[in-house]
C-alpha cells in the first residue's frame, strides 16, 4: 500500500465516531486544551441565527465543548451582525481586527484574523451558509485532534448518498475539485489526492499550525493549507472526518471560474516556490470569460489577484499577545 | 388531585418566571430545530422518537424508552411520587419525509413545516427536564413526558390511545402542549367523527363522472337536518378526483367531518350519511363508500373545575390573555379514560400545517413559564 492508502484507512473518520459528547468533553479537559469556533461571515442573515444558535446551546450550555463562538464579519450589509449578536455570539468586524495590518476583502482574510483575535489552542472554521447545521459540523472536526496527538488540521468532506444501488460508486469533491484541483494534485502532489475534498470550508486545526502558515485572502486559501502543511508536516498531520450531507447555495459556474482562478495563482506561486514551475510574474492575472449581450458575445474581464497574509508568527504584535518567542 | 390549593410563594415567584427562563431560550430554539429537521410522518415518526429518547437519557430521565406503537417516553420521578402528571405532546408532523425540513432562525421567528404543530411543543417537553433542573424545581409527583405517535388524519391519536388504554401508572392529570397559539386552554372534546367518502364509477357499464356522483353526494349531504342546539356541523373539508380534463373521473374522494356537543347527534347524522351512500350506490356501475378515518367522544371538563380555574390564575398572572373555545379533538383520548386533561399552546404562530409555518420567539418563554407555573400548582408549589 501507498503513503496515501494508508493514511486514508487510518485517518479517515465518520462524524459518527464521535458521537459521545460527554467522552470528548473528558478528553479535552484531561488534554486541558480551549477551543474556538470561527464563523466568517459577508452577508449571511438567512443562516447565521440557526448556526450560532445551535453551536451555542449544544456545545457551550449542554456540551462544553467550544470555549468561544465568534463570527468574523467582512463588512455585511445585511442583519448578519445583528442577527448573530443578538443569539449570543462573539461579533467582530475583521477590519478592527489588527488595523495596522490593513484590511483585504475575502474569506481568507477573516480567517487569518481570527488567530489573531479568537483564544483557543484549537480554531475551528465553519462557513456560515449551511442550511442542515448540525453540532456534528464541530465535534466531527475537532475530535481527531483531541483522540490523535499527531494530527494538526482536520478536514470536513461529504458523502452521504440519498440512494445507492451498487458496491461501487463515485466519491469526490465539487466540480472545482474534480476539474481542476485533483488533477494538480495528481500532478505536483500525489498524496494529497487523498483528501476527498480539499475545497471544503469546514476545517479544525491546531494554533501552533496556522499560527506558521500564510494565508491567500481570496479564493486559494483551502488549497494554500493543503500544500503548505503537507509540505511541512507531511500527509500524517492531516485527518478528515464525513459529516453527511451539506446543504448550501448552488454556485455559478461564472463564480467556479473565478474560484478556479484564484487557486491556480495560488499553486502556481507555491511550485514556482519550490522550482517546480515557471515564473509567476510573467502570467497575467486577469480571468476572461464570455457573456451574451443581445446576441452578441462580450468578454468579462475579472482582475484576480490571490494576495497572501504571511505566517502570524512573522508578526510582532501577535508574538507579543501570545508570548511567542 | 391534591395541591391545588395556590402556594403563595410559589405564585409570587411566577410573574418573574419568564425572566428565570431567558437564560434557556437558545436551548428551547436548538432543540425546536433539532426536533423540526427529523422528518416525521404519521406512521413515520421513528427517527424522531429516537432523538426524544436520546435527550431523555441525557437529561438522566428514568424508563426512557418506546411503546409498541413507538411513543418515546422518559419519567422524571417525583420527590413523593404517589401521583403521576402526564405531560404529552404528538410527534408527528402532516408533512412527507421527502419534503425539505430544513428550519431557518430568524431574529422574531423560526420558520419551518411543522414547526407550530408540533416541533415546538416536542422541543419544549424535550428542554424541560434541564429547566427544572436547573431551576432548582423538584416535583412531589412523578412527572411523565411523552411524545406520541400517529396522532393525525389516520392515525387518529393512536398513539396516545394505546398508551393510555394499557398503562399501569396511576395518572391523575395530564397536559398536551401545542405549539400554538399562547392562550389556548382547552379542556373539552367534541363528539366527532372524520371520514372519507370515495365514489367509483365502473368504466365498462358507465361514463358518467365519479365528480357529477360526488356533486349528488355533496348537495345530499346540505340537506341533513343540522341540531343547533348541540351545535351540530357538518364541515366539507377537502375533495379530490380524476386524472385529466379529457376524460369524465373514475374516481372522486371527499373527506368530511361531522362534529357536535353530544356523541347522540354525531351517530344520527353518521346514520342519515350511510343511507345517502346506499341510495347512491344503489346502481351496479356506481359505488360509493364511507371510511371513518378519526372519532373523538364528547366531555371533559366543566369550566368551574379547579384544574381549568388553575390555569386561568397562572395565565393572567404571567399574563397571558386567554383565548375563547375551550374544545379540542385532543382531549378526547382523555375523556375516553376519564382523565382530567389540559390542551396548552406555548406561543404565537402562522401557516400552520403549511411549508411556511413559523412560530414567534418572543411569546415562547412566557408559554414554558406557564407549563411550569401550571405544573408546580398542580403538584402542590414545591419549590427547593
Amino acid at each position: 500500500m501507498n503513503n496515501s492508502t494508508i493514511w486514508l484507512e487510518s485517518n479517515t473518520f465518520h462524524h459518527s465516531q464521535f458521537w459521545d459528547l460527554l467522552r470528548l468533553i473528558k478528553r479535552k479537559e484531561q488534554l486541558g486544551l480551549t477551543i474556538s469556533l470561527c464563523i466568517p461571515t459577508l452577508n449571511e442573515e438567512k443562516t447565521i441565527g440557526k448556526e450560532v444558535v445551535l453551536f451555542k446551546s449544544e456545545l457551550q450550555d449542554r456540551y462544553p465543548l467550544l470555549d468561544e463562538i465568534a463570527v468574523i464579519d467582512s463588512g455585511s450589509t445585511d442583519d448578519t451582525v445583528e442577527v448573530a449578536a443578538a443569539f449570543g455570539a462573539e461579533v467582530y468586524a475583521s477590519a478592527d481586527i489588527l488595523p495596522e495590518q490593513g484590511f483585504k476583502r475575502g474569506k481568507g482574510e477573516n480567517l487569518w484574523k481570527a488567530i489573531y483575535q479568537l483564544k483557543g489552542d484549537i480554531i475551528v472554521y465553519v462557513d456560515a451558509d449551511i442550511s442542515n447545521i448540525h453540532p456534528r459540523f464541530v465535534y466531527g472536526l475537532v475530535a481527531p485532534l483531541l483522540y490523535r496527538q499527531e494530527v494538526q488540521y482536520v478536514k470536513s468532506f461529504y458523502d452521504r448518498p440519498l440512494a445507492l444501488s451498487k458496491e461501487i460508486r463515485p466519491s469526490g469533491g465539487g466540480r472545482v475539485t474534480e476539474i481542476l484541483v485533483r488533477p494538480l494534485f495528481s500532478l505536483f502532489f500525489p498524496d494529497l489526492t487523498a483528501i476527498i475534498q480539499p475545497l471544503s470550508g469546514e476545517y479544525a486545526v491546531r494554533r501552533q499550525i496556522l499560527e506558521k502558515i500564510p494565508f491567500p485572502v481570496g479564493y486559494g486559501v483551502e488549497t494554500a493549507h493543503l500544500i503548505d502543511v503537507y509540505s511541512q508536516y507531511g500527509l500524517e498531520a492531516f485527518a478528515q472526518t464525513d459529516l453527511d450531507r451539506r446543504v448550501h447555495r448552488h454556485q455559478r459556474v461564472m463564480d467556479l471560474g473565478k474560484m478556479s482562478f484564484g487557486i491556480l495563482q495560488t499553486v502556481i506561486r507555491r511550485l514556482q516556490a519550490k522550482g517546480m514551475t515557471t515564473d509567476m510574474s510573467s502570467l497575467s492575472s486577469c480571468l476572461r470569460q464570455f457573456q451574451v449581450r443581445e446576441n452578441h458575445y462580450e468578454q468579462i474581464i475579472h482582475e484576480i489577484v490571490e494576495e497572501e497574509r504571511p505566517p502570524m508568527l512573522q508578526l510582532e504584535s501577535y508574538r507579543r499577545k501570545f508570548g511567542r518567542g | 388531585m391534591s395541591g391545588q390549593g395556590c402556594d403563595p410563594a410559589w405564585l409570587a415567584r411566577l410573574p418573574g418566571l419568564v425572566a428565570e427562563l431567558e437564560p434557556y431560550r437558545e436551548m428551547l430554539l436548538a432543540n425546536v430545530v433539532m426536533v423540526g429537521e427529523i422528518p416525521a410522518p404519521t406512521f413515520g415518526e421513528e427517527q424522531r422518537i429516537d432523538f426524544v429518547k436520546q435527550r431523555f437519557i441525557e437529561c438522566g430521565l428514568q424508563s426512557s424508552s418506546s411503546d409498541e406503537v413507538g411513543n418515546g417516553l422518559g419519567i422524571i420521578p417525583g420527590s413523593r411520587g404517589q401521583q403521576t402528571l402526564l405531560l404529552s405532546a404528538h410527534a408527528d408532523i402532516p408533512f412527507a419525509a421527502g419534503e425539505n425540513h430544513t428550519f431557518s432562525v430568524e431574529p422574531a421567528a423560526i420558520r419551518g413545516p411543522g414547526v407550530a404543530d408540533n416541533s415546538l411543543g416536542v422541543a419544549a417537553l424535550i428542554t424541560l427536564p434541564t429547566i427544572l433542573e436547573r431551576l432548582g424545581i423538584r416535583l412531589e409527583s412523578n412527572l411523565l413526558l411523552m411524545a406520541s405517535t400517529r396522532s393525525l388524519e389516520k392515525g387518529n391519536q393512536q398513539g396516545i390511545r394505546f398508551f393510555l388504554e394499557n398503562t399501569t401508572l396511576p395518572i391523575t392529570t395530564a397536559i398536551a402542549l401545542e405549539g400554538t397559539p399562547l392562550g389556548r386552554l382547552h379542556y373539552r372534546s367534541l363528539a366527532s367523527l372524520g371520514g372519507i367518502i370515495s365514489c367509483h364509477v365502473d368504466r365498462k357499464l358507465s361514463d358518467q363522472s365519479a365528480i357529477e356522483v360526488l356533486n349528488r353526494l355533496i348537495s345530499r349531504l346540505g340537506e341533513i337536518p343540522l341540531s343547533r342546539e348541540t351545535n351540530t356541523a357538518c364541515v366539507l373539508g377537502s375533495i379530490s378526483g380524476g386524472a385529466t380534463y379529457k376524460l369524465p373521473a373514475r374516481t372522486a374522494q371527499l373527506a368530511f367531518q361531522v362534529r357536535s356537543d353530544t356523541d347522540e347527534s354525531v351517530a344520527e347524522v353518521n346514520r342519515l350519511i350511510h343511507g345517502i351512500i346506499d341510495e347512491l350506490s344503489s346502481g351496479k356501475s356506481v359505488s360509493v363508500q364511507l371510511e371513518v378515518i378519526a372519532r373523538t367522544r364528547a366531555g371533559g371538563l366543566p369550566s368551574t373545575h379547579p384544574l381549568v380555574e388553575a390555569s386561568r390564575k397562572i395565565m393572567g398572572v404571567i399574563g397571558i390573555q386567554p383565548r375563547h373555545g375551550s374544545y379540542s379533538s385532543t382531549i378526547s383520548p382523555y375523556v375516553e379514560q376519564g382523565i382530567p386533561a389540559l390542551c396548552l399552546g406555548l406561543s404565537q404562530g402562522e401557516n400552520v400545517n403549511y411549508l411556511d409555518e413559523y412560530v414567534e420567539i418572543e411569546p415562547l418563554l412566557s408559554g414554558m413559564a406557564q407549563l411550569i407555573g401550571l405544573l408546580v400548582l398542580l403538584d402542590g408549589g414545591r419549590d427547593e
